[in-house]
């Protein structure tokens, strides 16, 4: 029977999800996931970000493409803190300083995506 | 062609970094206009130094260049009546009360927000000028997911990708149910709206179960059977005993939310999508008169989306793409660009969940009905890559998707966007008629009509997303406008919003009456005298 496709995650999980505490505790409840709030957690790695934020309209039919173009990593930064037209502002309690600027760096000097497509 | 080239980002960057310099200099502290109304400077001040004394100095954002992120809105603000002073982020429940004890003191009203994605609707923005965002996206913890009974405690920065990254680590066997723009908003946020998704868990405020609230006074309360010693039900059952307290505290300003409990819904073996494609602009009539009795008795059991053929089209597409002209695109245009890509005027996108048995069973009696009123009901295989059908496959699985805020930059650049949400009877004479009045309003203002009907058990969310360019000031101006007739001329016919944006909250919440807005105001006064939460919220406080 008609399953459609989940779309592919290329990243690993949020930081936060990952670390410990988590399982199955006494056979009922998942313990909790007791990371320590965003921003005092390990910073997630800038291809996480990207497949779990940017990537769903970047490439994705919605917004322009941004990997392999050497878009300059402080105008990147400057989009994501601002927001752009139809762009949604990112705060830092929602992708950190930390995370940002290795994000920018990451999406200035990556390649292009050949499985990304325009709008 | 849609996007922005390299020159315009690096043009953007450079007028961005002359903003910046020039509102580093210029702290809230030099202007009145974004402090809280009649808020002395210095007492702004003493209350920055005690927020930062809580929760640190890098969580709180009291100057215009830091605090840039929250202003960011679609809605029109042609005057600028919606910016916060700043912004401040707990991290945990302790630190919330704190906060209030703070705001308290100097009368600081503080705007929450879980993820701050409200978009269509104000964003983070708040009700009115100078009021602090609450911003509460480091409490980001799934704090419990019961395998057994399928049930979620998290806290408000949790969004939706996080509990679905969090299933498939864990290998859960349950769905989620989304909104439309999941990865980067919150469960919590969106519950607390009564926000919609398309599977049968659809209504999220009805599989929501349990809730500890921050109270003004800083107590906290758990609703349900949350507060009972040793409680083992807090996620099993909703009602508790007594007065049935959670809904106070949704689309509200009665306390502060720092944990939710939500229904997951056990994955089908089986789950089928369908698109329903009717020709023509009225057939909205046949459609709702089609589905009401099968979802009065659940042989389809999703939240159903009526998607209109421009609502589809602007999610991959540009208005220029079609129609050059200032005024409405014309109906004939619409309908030839749709048939183009494979659309109807109405697409009508449901779904089956259960085994093979249950769905070859169920199937041809909703085909045949469908069918009966002119549509023409499709599956996957006759689809093929629609990239339309794709998404809304998607989300009547709880899956993963950011591709409808493509319609924000339908009319230009600037994007630009506010929601009007009335509800509709499921009887197909009114969507009918609500149609044509939105239309006729619309065309007034030069706007183009790109609905969505949501579908609930009885009744339609008719979804209007007011498309407009926010770079032009005329049209920014034109947009608010054009809300404001078409609010106050569906309330005069009886036909209110279920929620609304920050800049018509007040007129909304007139249209519920005056002793509703009485007993809200008294509520109000009694949880939280000094009105320091979120005054304004749905016009009460
Ligand atoms: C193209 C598009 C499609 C959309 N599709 C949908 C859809 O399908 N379904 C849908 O429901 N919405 C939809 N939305 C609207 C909106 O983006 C979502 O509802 C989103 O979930 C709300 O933002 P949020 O989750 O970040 O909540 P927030 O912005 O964090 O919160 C919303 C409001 O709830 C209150 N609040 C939040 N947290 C707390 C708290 N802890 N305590 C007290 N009060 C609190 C505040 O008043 C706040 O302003 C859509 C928007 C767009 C642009």
């Amino acid at each position: 029977m008609a399953q459609v496709p989940v779309r592919p995650v290329r990243g690993g999980l949020p930081a936060f999800l990952v670390l410990a505490g988590s399982g199955i505790a006494g056979g009922v409840l998942l313990a909790s996931c007791s990371a320590p709030a965003n921003g005092t957690a390990t910073p997630r790695e800038p291809e996480v970000i990207y497949d779990t934020t940017c990537g769903y309209c970047h490439g994705h039919n919605v917004g322009p493409i941004i990997r392999g173009r050497q878009l300059p990593a402080e105008t990147i930064e400057f989009f994501v803190r601002n927001g752009s037209g139809a762009m949604p502002a990112f705060k830092p309690t929602e992708i950190s300083p930390q995370e940002l600027s290795a994000l920018s760096e990451w999406i200035s000097t990556s390649k292009a995506d050949s499985t990304e497509h325009g709008q | 062609m849609n996007g922005f080239s390299r020159r315009d980002m690096l043009r953007a960057g450079a007028v961005g970094s002359a903003v910046m310099a020039s509102q580093a200099l210029a702290s809230p502290l030099n202007g009145t206009r974004m402090l809280p109304a009649e808020m002395d400077r210095d007492v702004f001040a003493a209350a920055i130094k005690e927020l930062r004394s809580i929760v640190g100095n890098d969580w709180v954002f009291a100057d215009a260049q830091s605090t840039v992120s929250y202003n960011k809105s679609f809605i029109p603000d042609p005057e600028g009546l919606y910016l916060p002073s700043g912004a401040v982020a707990p991290a945990s429940v302790e630190e919330v009360q704190a906060i209030l004890k703070v705001a308290n003191k100097y009368k600081l009203p503080m705007w929450p927000v879980s993820t701050g994605k409200n978009m269509g609707y104000g964003m983070a923005t708040p009700a009115s000028n100078g009021q602090m965002v609450l911003d509460l996206k480091r409490m980001n913890r799934i704090i419990e997911v019961d395998p057994d009974l399928g049930t979620a405690l998290v806290e408000p920065g949790v969004t939706y990708q996080d509990m679905h990254d969090y299933l498939e680590k864990h290998n859960l066997p349950f769905w989620l149910d989304v909104p439309t723009v999941g990865p980067i908003v919150s469960m919590l946020g969106n519950t607390l709206e009564r926000g919609v998704g398309y599977t049968p868990y659809g209504d999220h405020f009805m599989f929501q179960c349990g809730m500890e609230v921050v109270l003004p006074d800083g107590s906290i309360l758990k609703t349900g059977m949350g507060s009972v010693k040793n409680s083992t039900t807090w996620q099993a059952f909703k009602w508790g005993y007594g007065p049935y307290l959670d809904g106070l505290f949704t689309q509200s300003n009665f306390g502060i939310v720092t944990k939710l409990g939500m229904w997951l819904m056990p994955k089908p073996p089986v789950y089928k999508p369908f698109m329903v494609r009717h020709p023509d602009a009225d057939d909205i009539g046949k459609i709702t008169d089609t589905i009401r009795p099968f979802r009065m008795n659940n042989l389809i059991p999703n939240g159903v989306l009526i998607m209109g053929a421009a609502y589809q089209l602007a999610m991959f597409h540009r208005r220029e793409e079609f129609w050059s002209e200032e005024g409405s695109i014309p109906d004939d245009v619409v309908k030839k660009a749709a048939a183009k890509n494979g659309l109807g005027m109405w697409n009508t996108y449901f779904a089956l969940y259960g085994t093979d048995e249950i769905i070859a069973a169920t199937e041809p009696i909703i085909r045949g009905a469908f069918e009966a009123s002119g549509g023409e009901v499709l599956t996957e295989e006759d689809m093929g890559d629609s990239p339309w059908f794709h998404h809304h496959a998607t989300l009547m699985r709880g899956g993963m998707s950011l591709e409808e805020i493509g319609i924000v930059r339908w009319r230009g650049n600037g994007g630009g966007m506010v929601a009007f949400a009335p509800v509709a009877p499921a009887k197909g004479e009114e969507p009918k008629a609500q149609t044509v009045l939105a239309k006729e309003i619309m065309g007034k203002y030069n706007f183009d009509y790109a609905p969505a009907y949501a579908v609930g058990g009885r009744e339609l969310h008719h979804i209007i997303f007011l498309m407009f360019d926010k770079s032009d000031p005329e049209q920014e101006k034109r947009a608010a406008q054009c809300m404001e007739e078409m609010i106050t001329r569906f309330g005069e016919k009886g036909w209110c919003a279920y929620r609304s944006s920050i800049s018509t909250m007040d007129l909304v919440a007139d249209q519920y009456g005056d002793t509703n807005r009485q007993v809200n105001a008294r509520l109000k006064r009694t949880l939280d005298p000094n009105n320091i939460i979120a005054p304004g919220k749905q016009g009460i406080g």
